[in-house]
């Protein structure tokens, strides 16, 4: 169930509050009216962090909802059976209201058959209207389906883009720490090398 | 040789400073200003406004179509509401599912910004200017116009008929006596058969279409 706006705006404010403690470590005060950024790296890490929070409080519920409605939405198929009832009883109302304006006395038996004329075409309105709506009601919830899986599809290829630059960044490092680690003890064999070397130059003569 | 690396050589320099702190309140003017807008836009995309305004304009179209010349002849028969319960189910179709399809397009505008994902932009409540006509509201609309037609040619007929008859009655005719003698009658047309010049009731539809002139003959 989808909270209230009232609760959504509090948390906005919550977050952006937080947010702005939160950078208070790496952030110096405010420079001319700009705050001072002192530490970008880690102040776009809070962001982020922020930013997936606010979705979760904000737009999780809505998302699931609309997820949901997507597969089980009836309403067009619910209101059309309703129209059926409020469209006999405004008709009925429109026929009596022009039989009382022209002083139309209908008989019994036109009275009867108008009554029977107006059910017929209630009835068969009724339900071409629904059939009209459970097609309507299909074409509405695949398109809907198909929005939420493009929006889907957007955000689970940026998310995997973001973790295959994780990946890279990770690899990256990881390679550069094992070539560090190599040079550093080529380095020190080298060194003991050359150490070698020089003693026993010095033994020798 | 050079000398040893200087930690102030490595600090971020006066404009990458200025662009993080011009990006940091940019950002903080979007968190304050559009996510509540953005909120707003949820909230007002899970409303039933739009559905009130395009009911109200389907209920609007029937009854301009088919009792703003409300009739008579209808009122008196007590026929043609069966053909309004129906036309009214129609449009109200109509109108359930474009506010749906307009609801559907604003909830996925507010989810697609929020989801950092592209935005449509439109609501699609153009679609409440040329609301659809239904199926059910042209067949009633139309079944009205060959009622009124009829009414009319019936009434034309009528009329004309009418105007016949009499102008028959006006017609008079000079029919001499039996066996020529004697002074000549006048005779009046009736209001079926008019009289010729010499007094004798035109019909029969040959003798009828001479009498009428039509062809320019006598």
């Amino acid at each position: 169930m989808l909270v209230g706006a009232g609760s959504f705006s509090m948390l906005g404010e919550a977050a952006l509050a937080g947010l702005a403690r939160q950078n208070g470590g790496q952030n110096g005060g405010q420079i001319g009216g700009l705050p001072n950024v002192s530490d970008p790296e880690k102040t776009y890490a809070n962001i982020t962090r922020q930013e997936y929070l606010d979705y979760v409080s904000q737009y999780r519920d809505f998302e699931e909802q609309m997820i949901t409605e997507a597969q089980t939405d009836t309403s067009l198929i619910d209101a059309s059976r309703e129209n059926a009832q409020i469209a006999s009883g405004i008709a009925q109302g429109v026929s009596d209201r022009n039989a009382s304006r022209y002083g139309a006395a209908l008989t019994p038996a036109q009275a009867q058959e108008q009554r029977r004329a107006l059910e017929r075409g209630n009835t068969l309105g009724s339900i071409q209207s629904v059939n009209d709506a459970r097609i309507a009601q299909r074409e509405l919830n695949q398109n809907k389906l198909a929005d939420l899986i493009n929006i889907g599809q957007g955000v689970n290829r940026s998310s995997l883009s973001q973790m295959g630059s994780a990946a890279a960044n990770a690899t990256q490092r990881k390679n550069a720490y094992d070539s560090a680690k190599a040079a550093s003890k080529a380095q020190t064999m080298s060194t003991v090398g050359s150490l070698g070397a020089m003693a026993i130059m010095a033994f020798a003569f | 040789m050079g000398s040893k690396p200087k930690q102030q050589d490595y600090q971020a320099s006066e404009g990458e400073k200025a662009s993080a702190s011009v990006a940091m309140a940019e950002y903080t003017y979007f968190k304050q200003k559009y996510d509540p807008l953005l909120q707003k836009m949820r909230d007002d995309s899970l409303g039933t406004n739009d559905d009130k305004t395009l009911r109200g304009r389907a209920n609007a179209d029937t009854m301009q179509a088919l009792t703003s010349a409300p009739m008579a002849q209808q009122a008196m028969s007590g026929q043609g509401s069966e053909d309004l319960a129906q036309a009214y189910q129609g449009q109200l179709g109509i109108a359930d599912k474009s506010a749906e399809d307009i609801r559907n397009k604003k909830q996925m505008n507010v989810l697609g910004t929020a989801r950092g994902q592209a935005s449509d932009a439109q609501s699609g409540m153009a679609q409440a200017a040329n609301l659809a006509t239904s199926e059910a509201l042209e067949r009633a609309k139309n079944k009205q116009l060959v009622s009124q037609a009829k009414m009319t040619a019936i009434g034309q007929v009528a009329g004309a008929a009418r105007a016949q008859g009499m102008a028959n009655k006006q017609t008079t005719g000079q029919k001499m006596g039996a066996n020529g003698m004697g002074p000549p009658q006048e005779v009046k047309g009736s209001f079926f058969s008019p009289v010729n010049d010499a007094g004798q009731k035109v019909s029969g539809f040959n003798n009828r279409l001479a009498f009428s002139n039509i062809f320019g003959g006598g």
